[in-house]
């Protein structure tokens, strides 16, 4: 049985009794041979499911399905104008390939400023702010189902959003973000760039005097860590330590640090 | 993510219900995710799955097949993306049924073609397995 979302029937026009094949056969042959657009325009009322059940398939794309259907339509006149009822190929058969590819064009040609999909996008986003929100008023992190039917979305798409959603998330460098005291600045302005000041630490002497009253080992780690850049694993692996004993050395480390300065 | 993926495989099983068509579709977009496909690919792949699948849960609805199961197989390699869909709906008995259900059969098995590369359906001796292949950076 199919869902009733899938099915696609042709249009019947049986009050005389013919199967839909047999109408649409003869109107195919009453349109090769005089060419008159009505025929045309008949085939194409009667084969418009087929678009609509295609188009459908491509639907949540992100583009409007009635943009599908219409592009779809396009790629059912050419197939109508192309067929050879005489070839013994079904109209149905003949025509798919051609709707598909019209439609499937159509996604081609909208080219994506960053070929970031915006359906999963925007869903992303309005998922998180419901998972938010959700969060608060129900006292516990909400389920997928939850927040899918919040969004209005099925939890399919929902998961998908959640999950793929923020790996295509960009944003631009100059978008704005709203500073405290109202002012605004770019993206860009906040994006890290070689700090000249913290270069220079080496030489800042109380930062140097400070390191010099840590144990021998978290002199180390913070040597390595800080002045020779390396990741914890690095320096877990040189140490002979295992890397979550390095990640607290490392905070004990730097609690001291902003004790001894703070003194 | 690196340039080259090194060849692995996925496999999933689902039981032959609607309800877990769901689950086929979602892992598909993961694993084609990992390879370089376009998101318009993915979706391609994605929809694909999803329309073997719907077909597979309609075989097993007609013969009766309660305990089906749905093997998703995917073959990952640098060039190539094979996925195999393997159903135990039993045998496919083409023609059978009306005629609605045999065109709705054929328009869905004329899509799969035009959505991947390669589509090959091999009978088996308790159901079906349609093996396809899409290859990357090909449009």
């Amino acid at each position: 049985m199919w869902a009733s979302d899938r099915s696609w029937k042709l249009e019947s026009n049986q009050a005389n009794g013919w199967s839909e094949q047999e109408v649409a056969e003869e109107l195919f042959r009453q349109y090769k041979k005089t060419g008159n657009s009505e025929y045309r325009e008949r085939l194409v009322e009667l084969h418009k499911n087929l678009v609509s059940y295609l188009a459908g398939k491509f639907a949540n794309r992100g583009e409007p399905i009635e943009d599908l259907i219409q592009v779809g339509m396009i790629g059912l006149i050419n197939a109508i104008d192309r067929f050879d009822p005489d070839r013994g190929i079904k109209f149905s058969t003949y025509a798919t390939p051609t709707i598909v590819g019209e439609i499937r064009r159509y996604f081609r040609d909208k080219a994506w400023s960053l070929k970031v999909p915006r359906r999963l996008q925007e869903l992303n986003q309005a998922a998180s702010k419901i998972a938010e929100e959700l969060t608060q008023k129900l006292g516990h992190p909400p389920t997928i189902r939850e927040v899918a039917e919040r969004l209005g979305a099925t939890e399919e798409e929902t998961i998908e959003a959640m999950e793929l959603g923020s790996a295509y998330e960009a944003v631009s460098l100059d978008s704005t973000l709203e500073q405290e005291d109202d002012s605004t600045l770019s993206l860009g302005e906040f994006v890290g760039g070689v700090d000249v000041s913290l270069e220079n630490i080496e030489t800042h002497g109380d930062v140097k005097r400070a390191i010099e009253r840590l144990d021998p080992r978290e002199k180390a780690i913070i040597y390595y860590r800080f002045f020779r850049n390396m990741s914890q694993t690095e320096v877990a692996k040189r140490l002979g330590i295992s890397q979550m004993h390095v990640s607290r050395l490392q905070q004990r480390a730097l609690r001291k640090l902003r004790e001894i300065l703070t003194e | 993510m690196s340039s080259n993926i090194a060849p692995a495989q996925v496999e999933l099983t689902i039981p032959c219900q609607p309800e877990y068509v769901a689950v086929a579709r979602l892992a598909m977009s993961g694993i084609a995710s990992r390879m370089h496909f376009t998101y318009e690919q993915i979706e391609d792949l994605r929809l694909a799955v999803g329309e073997l699948c719907t077909l597979s849960v309609e075989w097993a609805n007609k013969n009766n097949r309660q305990e089906a199961r749905i093997v998703l197989r995917t073959e990952i390699s640098s060039n190539k993306l094979t996925v195999d869909i393997l159903d135990t709906a039993g045998p496919r008995h083409c023609g059978e049924g009306t005629g609605r259900d045999v065109e709705e059969e054929n328009l869905a098995q004329l899509l799969i073609t035009l959505l991947v590369d390669e589509a090959e359906v091999i009978p088996q001796p308790d159901g079906t397995l349609v093996r396809m292949v899409k290859y990357v950076g090909q449009r």
